[in-house]
């Protein structure tokens, strides 16, 4: 079963997935078309700095089991079974919070949806693009990301792939970096200039 | 084995379900109060603000006891425990014996003592059937007053002024959650009430309630008269432990428990708002009668009677609420008044319609309180309760872009 693995190390904060998820998740489906949208159509991946200033994508793990869940008070969470995906139930959702206390990533946001009920504001964040995946694509955030910081494969694939990657940097075979150069270089001068203004 | 559960709130019911799960043939008992289906106690609050109909207060099936093979004994309270034949007594002297048990009774409201409390129009906030009876009397009221400022009469205050009444919230502390929350935001969240219309009073004791039929004023101790034609007194819980043979286990404000959830009678178990046990970030005992909480403690105290040794690390009082256009999220200890060795830093207030306080001890975040920009508190909680050394200067965590990325 593919899920979103998400490699922080190759992030370079370009906010590319915030813009396909919106878009992905707008009724119009074009991202010209969804910035004119009322209610906002908005993203569910969240790019944030961070603690040296690199981009860090921040989504929703679906985690087994979800605190989410067992905290929401109306009911409102459940997981499909076939792809593990933890869902919302916009129609049970009473908004109140609960959620934003259970999750530990801080990944649900609280806002109306142009798939929602109308002017009522809901919980949202990622349903790994559901829709997107019925009719074979995959999520537009990993569609998007051009620095292979989002990638759509199996868990077990991509934790063979890092112990491969993580092995050959310690016997220094290195050859083949992990991060590729110029991902490296970015996030190096973004720590030194956060450095350089500390002092 | 024979697993008896005094209580059909969320700790009962998870617990109920986490046996199942993993005995297929262990038989359950379950003792409960009320006959309502399962339901999610908290959003009675939303019920009676009219944000969501009595119809989805659910949150199990209707067939729920019957679906997971539970033998169900409502509409009845346990009046005894005979520890030593292990057996339950009922209220009309039937006896239920048991191999492994769970007090899961959780809390009453806390009564008060005062004349006229036997007026039409004067609510508990409690259960189902008081939301019920609330939205029922709301048609002919216009004036409300609302005994407490703590969580249940701040919510009762806040659905009431919601269904736009005039309300009158009478407080010990001089601003309502003084319990949850520190002294600016508390007056922030006062404000926010006070500008939708609630009236506070601060330091009034209340004597009696006047009235023919229907309540018509509440009297207070100075004598003067509080004209209201309906009344919610919201002064908080009490573990309902008063069936306990206290020679046998061992009751505090609730009952004691280990953090395997076990009191300190052989296969006698505690969880939800009855239970008193760890506080991680009070660091002492502690009763949080929540529903989270109690959720999370039924679950772990099904694993412990089903034979699975599992520990609850310890309890955590957290809220989180909308207050009309304020966000507020509180966690931990957010207020240590007289103790030593804490340190507080806080950005925003009053002003700014936006606030965060956080409280560390040593290298350890204890309690954080955010108005607006609630988004994050679950990653706050987390440090909180898995008792995180911080790596960042707690300033950082103030900063609006703080986000998980930063604690890696």
């Amino acid at each position: 079963m593919n899920q979103v693995v998400v490699h922080p190390e190759r992030c370079v904060g370009c906010m590319q997935c915030m813009l396909a998820c919106a878009t992905a998740h707008s009724r119009n489906g074009t991202l010209f078309g969804a910035t004119l949208e009322r209610p906002q159509p908005k993203p569910r991946i969240h790019v944030g700095a961070g603690r040296f200033n690199e981009g860090f994508p921040n989504r929703c793990r679906h985690c087994q089991p979800a605190p989410c869940q067992s905290a929401c008070l109306a009911g409102a969470i459940n997981r499909i079974a076939s792809t593990g995906t933890v869902m919302i139930n916009l129609d049970r959702c009473i908004n109140c919070a609960s959620c934003a206390m259970a999750c530990p990533y801080g990944v649900i946001r609280f806002h109306e949806d142009p798939f929602g009920p109308p002017n009522r504001p809901i919980a949202v964040k990622c349903d790994n693009c559901s829709n997107r995946v019925v009719k074979g694509l995959i999520p537009a955030c990993v569609e998007v990301c051009k620095a292979g910081a989002l990638t759509w494969e199996a868990v077990d694939d991509a934790m063979r792939r890092k112990n491969r990657e993580v092995a050959r940097a310690m016997t220094g075979e290195a050859d083949c970096p992990n991060v590729p150069a110029g991902v490296a270089l970015l996030k190096f001068i973004k720590r030194a200039e956060l450095e350089l203004n500390e002092r | 084995m024979k697993h008896v559960i005094i209580g059909n709130g969320i700790a009962g019911v998870s617990a109920a379900e986490v046996i199942r799960e993993l005995d297929a043939t262990a038989a359950i008992t379950m003792i409960g109060d009320e006959t309502f289906p399962p339901y999610s106690r908290p959003m009675i609050s939303y019920v009676l603000e009219g944000s969501q109909s009595h119809a989805k207060l659910p949150i199990r099936s209707a067939d729920f006891y019957n679906e997971l093979g539970i033998e169900p004994i409502l509409g009845q309270r346990a009046a005894g425990i005979e520890v030593e034949s292990c057996q339950v007594v009922l209220a009309n002297g039937a006896t239920v014996p048991y191999d492994r048990l769970l007090i899961a009774t959780g809390a009453d409201p806390r009564p008060i003592k005062a004349d006229g409390l036997g007026l039409k129009n004067i609510f508990y906030m409690r259960t189902q059937a008081h939301a019920a009876a609330q939205v029922a009397a709301l048609d002919n009221a216009r004036k409300a007053v609302v005994l407490g400022g703590g969580l249940v009469g701040f919510k009762a205050a806040y659905g009431l002024l919601k269904r736009g009444l005039a309300v009158t919230m009478l407080i010990t502390s001089g601003y309502p959650l003084a319990m949850q929350v520190d002294l600016v935001a508390g007056q922030m969240i006062l404000a926010e009430m006070v500008r939708h219309g609630l009236t506070v009073e601060v330091g009034v004791t209340v004597q009696g309630f006047a009235g023919s039929k229907r309540v018509e004023a509440v009297v207070t101790d100075t004598g003067r008269l509080l004209d209201c034609d309906l009344v919610i007194i919201g002064k908080g819980v009490l573990p309902c432990r008063d069936f306990i043979p206290k020679d046998r286990v061992e009751v505090d404000l609730g009952v004691v428990v280990d953090e395997y959830l076990q009191t300190s009678a052989a296969n006698i178990y505690a969880a939800g708002d009855v239970a008193e046990l760890h506080d991680l970030a009070r660091d002492c005992r502690w009763v949080n009668a929540l529903w989270p909480e109690a959720a999370n403690q039924g679950r772990v105290a099904g694993y412990n009677m089903a034979g699975i040794r599992l520990a609850y690390p310890g309890s955590l009082s957290r809220n989180v609420m909308r207050v009309f256009d304020l966000d507020v999220l509180t966690v931990g200890n957010t207020d240590p008044r007289d103790e030593d060795g804490f340190v507080t830093v806080s950005t925003g207030g009053q002003a700014n319609r936006f606030y965060r306080r956080l409280v560390i001890k040593e290298d350890r975040l204890v309690g954080a309180v955010l108005i607006g920009d609630i988004e994050q508190g679950g990653v706050l909680r987390a440090l909180i309760e898995n008792r995180t050394p911080l790596r960042l200067p707690a300033e950082r965590l103030l900063r609006p872009g703080f986000n998980f990325g930063q604690l890696l």
